[in-house]
C-alpha cells in the first residue's frame, strides 16, 4: 500500500504513518507520471502472469482445434466452439469424473474439519495431562515425508486393522487418510490456544459440558479457522493424483485429476482443453468465495477486554 | 444463597508453587466478603478454587452443607464475573444473558422473564440485540454481570470485575454492584487489589498475602487495627509511614522516640494497648497514618505531639495536601495529609502534629501489631 495514488493512499499514510511518498511529493508532476506509470505498468504485469494462462486456457477451451494448432495466438479467428464444452462434459465424461471429485473433496473436506476440530478441541482445550504429549508426536509426524507413507497406508487400507475388509476402490481409502492431517490439527489447535480460556470457563460455570462447550462456544468462534483448514483441504483433494490413483482402480471412480492425463491421448485438444478449464474453475471460484476467510479478523470482538 | 467455608484449604501448582496456603475462613449467607491483596497473594487461586476452575491441593471448601471439593463447576451452583468480561462473542446480549438458563433447561418464558428482568436492572434493555463488539466496556460489564444475575444462583463469584473500567465509569459500577448485591441479597465473593474497592464493598474483608490469610473483619476493624505490619502499610492510600523506634519512659511518661523527634504516648493510648507495656526500653515499629498528621498551624500544638521537619515535596490535590518529609538521618520519609491552606512550601521547615491517640505499633521481629 505504499505507492496507491489518489484517495487509497491518503488512507494508507494516516493508517500506517510511514508511506515512502507522501501526498505533497504525490502533487510534483515528475512523482506523479514515473511512480504511476511504473504501477500501472506493475498492475499490467501481474495481471498478465496471473490471470494470462486462466484467460487463454479459457479461450482455448472454447476455440476449435484446427485454430488452436494453425493459430494459437489468434482470437477467435473461425469463431467459438461452445460445444467442445459439451462434448468434453459427456461426451469425455467430464462430467462424470467432475462429480467424483467433488465427492472425493467434500468427503476429505468432512473427515478433516471433523478430526482437526475435535483433536484440537481435546488438545487444547480439554487439555489432558497427556496431551503435551501427543502433540509432540503429532509434530514429528509432519517431519515424515509424505511418499515415505505410500507403502504402509496402502497396506493398511488393503488389509485395514480390526474391519479386515480392503477399502480399496472405496472413496473411504480417500476420505480415511485424507482425515489423518497433523497438520490441520497443529493449526487448529494453535488457533483455539489463543482463544481466550476465560470464555470457556465462563461456558463450563453457566453449565457446558465439553460437547456443549464445543459445539455452542469453541466452533462458533473458529470460523476463521475452519474457513482455512477447509480451503486447503477442498484444494488438497481436488488436486492429489498420486493417492487415488492407487487405491481407485475403477475408471468410474476415479476424480479428474487422475483421468485427465489418462483421457488426453484419446481426446481432441479444444476438448481436451475444455476439459481441463472445467477442471480448473472449481478451485478458482472456491477461491474467490473463500478468500474472505484468509482476510477475516478473528471474530473475537468485545468477548474480552483487548 | 448459601455460606461459602474454606476449611484449611490449600493450593500448590504442579511447578511447587504453593498460591493458598491452609486457608481457613467462614463467609456468612449473603455476606459480601473481599479478598484483597498484591498480585500474586492466592486471592483468585481461592475464588477460583470455588468456582471449580482450580483443583483443590487439601483441605475442603463447602458451599451451603456440600463439600464441592469434586463437584464440577457446572455443578456448583456459583455465578463468575470475570476481569475480562468473557462473553460470548457469537451471540447477542440476550443470548449471553440467556446460555446459563438454556443449558441448565429453564423453561423458555421463564428465560425471557429473567433476562427482560435483568436488562431493566442493568439498565441494557436497548441492547439486548446487540453483538458484544457493538458495546463499550462499561456495558460489557454490565452484560457480565447480567449473566451472573439471571441465574439466580448460590453464591457470586467475582474476579476484579471493575478493573478494566476508566475512574469515573468504575466508581460508578462500585455503587451498582453494591447495590445489587443488597438488593439481591447473595453471597458474593470479590476479589481486588483495590483497596478503595476493598474498603467500601465489603462487610468483610481478607488480606492475603503470599498464599496465606493475613486478616478478616470488617473494613474499618482492618483499618482501625491491623493485625500486622503488612496489612496496615496495605490498607490505606497513602500507606502508613512506618519507622524503628524505642520507647522510652522519661518524666513517667512512655515516649516514642525516632530520629530526633519524641512523641509522649498517653494513658489512654496505653490502656487501648496494654502490650506496650513489655517493650517498654525496648525497640518497636512506629506506624502514624498520613491523615492522623496535620500541619501545626491548624491544631493545638501540644508538647509531645509535634514533628519539626523539613518539606522535602509538596503534592496538592485539590481537597488536600500530601508533603513528603525525613524524619531521620536515614532518609526515611513520612507523607502527611495536610489541610489545603497549608503554607508548606518545599524545602522550607514543616511543623506537624500527630494525633498520638492513633499511632500503631508493632513489634520489630514479627511485624505483629502490639495491643
Amino acid at each position: 500500500m505504499i505507492f496507491v495514488p489518489g484517495r487509497r493512499r491518503a488512507r494508507s499514510v494516516e493508517g500506517s504513518g510511514q508511506a515512502l511518498i507522501g501526498p505533497d511529493e504525490w502533487r510534483r508532476t515528475k512523482v506523479k507520471w514515473g511512480f504511476g506509470g511504473a504501477q500501472a505498468l506493475l498492475l499490467v504485469g501481474l495481471i498478465i502472469v496471473g490471470l494470462g494462462p486462466l484467460l487463454w486456457l479459457a479461450k482455448s477451451a472454447i476455440t476449435p482445434t484446427n485454430d488452436t494448432i494453425t493459430f494459437p495466438m489468434a482470437l477467435f479467428p473461425h469463431g467459438a466452439a461452445w460445444s467442445n464444452l459439451h462434448r468434453a462434459w459427456f461426451d469425455v465424461r467430464v462430467g462424470r469424473y467432475f462429480w467424483n471429485t467433488v465427492e472425493l473433496a467434500i468427503g476429505s473436506w468432512l473427515t478433516q474439519v471433523f478430526v482437526a476440530t475435535t483433536a484440537g478441541f481435546a488438545l487444547s482445550v480439554l487439555r489432558p495431562k497427556y496431551a503435551k504429549v501427543i502433540t509432540a508426536l503429532l509434530l514429528t509426524t509432519l517431519f515424515v515425508p509424505a511418499v515415505v507413507l505410500l507403502v504402509p497406508l496402502y497396506v493398511e487400507i488393503v488389509h485395514p486393522p480390526l474391519i479386515h475388509h480392503s477399502f480399496i476402490d472405496s472413496y473411504w481409502a480417500v476420505w480415511l487418510p485424507a482425515g489423518a492431517s497433523a497438520f490441520n490439527v497443529v493449526l487448529v489447535s494453535r488457533f483455539f490456544d489463543n482463544l481466550p480460556r476465560e470464555i470457556f470457563e465462563a461456558a463450563r460455570i453457566d453449565g457446558a459440558g465439553p460437547f456443549r462447550l464445543f459445539f455452542s462456544v469453541v466452533l462458533p468462534m473458529s470460523k476463521p479457522i475452519l474457513g482455512v483448514v477447509s480451503v486447503f483441504a477442498v484444494l488438497a483433494s481436488w488436486k492429489d493424483f498420486l493417492w487415488p490413483l492407487l487405491v481407485l482402480t475403477n475408471p468410474d471412480q476415479q476424480p479428474l485429476s487422475v483421468r485427465l492425463p489418462q483421457i488426453q491421448s484419446q481426446t481432441e485438444l479444444g476438448v481436451f482443453l475444455a476439459a481441463l478449464f472445467i477442471a480448473s474453475l472449481v478451485p478458482i471460484i472456491g477461491f474467490l468465495i473463500f478468500q474472505r476467510s484468509f482476510l477475516r479478523g478473528t471474530g473475537l470482538g468485545g468477548a474480552i477486554k483487548g | 444463597m448459601a455460606a461459602i467455608e474454606f476449611h484449611d484449604v490449600s493450593k500448590v501448582f504442579p511447578d511447587g508453587t504453593r498460591a493458598v496456603d491452609s486457608l481457613d475462613l467462614q463467609i456468612k449467607d449473603d455476606e459480601f466478603m473481599v479478598f484483597v491483596g498484591p498480585s500474586g497473594c492466592g486471592k483468585t487461586t481461592a475464588l477460583r478454587m470455588v468456582a471449580g476452575l482450580e483443583e483443590i491441593s487439601g483441605g475442603t471448601i463447602t458451599i451451603g452443607d456440600r463439600v464441592v471439593n469434586e463437584v464440577q463447576s457446572k455443578d456448583r451452583d456459583v455465578a463468575m464475573v470475570f476481569q475480562n468480561y468473557a462473553l460470548y462473542p457469537h451471540m447477542t446480549v440476550a443470548q449471553n444473558l440467556a446460555f446459563g438458563l438454556k443449558l441448565r433447561k429453564v423453561d423458555k418464558a421463564e428465560v425471557r422473564r429473567r433476562v427482560q428482568v435483568a436488562a431493566e436492572t442493568l439498565g441494557l434493555e436497548d441492547y439486548l440485540q446487540r453483538k458484544p463488539s457493538a458495546l463499550s466496556g462499561g456495558q460489557r460489564q454490565r452484560v457480565a454481570m447480567g449473566r451472573a444475575i439471571v441465574r439466580e444462583p448460590h453464591a457470586y463469584l467475582m474476579d476484579e470485575p471493575l478493573s478494566n473500567l476508566d475512574a469515573q465509569l468504575r466508581v460508578q459500577m462500585r455503587a451498582e454492584i453494591q447495590k445489587l448485591q443488597r438488593t439481591l441479597g447473595v453471597t458474593t465473593i470479590y476479589v481486588t487489589h483495590d483497596q478503595t474497592e476493598a474498603m467500601t464493598m465489603g462487610d468483610r474483608i481478607a488480606v492475603m498475602r503470599g498464599g496465606t490469610l493475613q486478616q478478616v473483619d470488617a473494613p474499618e476493624q482492618v483499618y482501625r487495627r491491623p493485625v500486622n505490619r503488612f496489612v496496615a502499610g496495605f490498607i490505606g492510600s497513602p500507606a502508613m509511614n512506618m519507622i524503628e523506634a524505642r520507647l522510652v519512659r522519661a518524666d513517667d511518661e512512655l515516649t516514642v522516640r525516632f530520629g530526633e523527634h519524641i512523641l509522649a504516648i498517653g494513658d489512654d493510648v496505653l490502656a487501648a494497648r496494654p502490650g506496650l507495656r513489655s517493650h517498654e526500653g525496648g525497640e518497636v515499629v512506629l506506624g502514624i497514618r498520613p491523615e492522623d498528621l496535620e500541619d501545626a498551624a491548624f491544631g493545638a500544638a501540644a508538647p509531645g505531639r509535634t514533628l519539626t521537619t523539613a518539606c522535602t515535596l509538596r503534592e496538592s490535590l485539590g481537597s488536600e495536601v500530601l508533603v513528603h518529609f525525613t524524619v531521620d538521618d536515614g532518609g526515611s520519609t513520612f507523607i502527611g495529609r495536610v489541610d489545603p491552606l497549608t503554607s508548606a512550601r518545599e524545602g522550607e521547615s514543616l511543623q506537624l502534629l500527630v494525633d498520638t491517640a492513633r499511632l500503631h505499633f508493632f513489634e520489630q521481629a514479627s511485624g505483629l501489631a502490639i495491643y
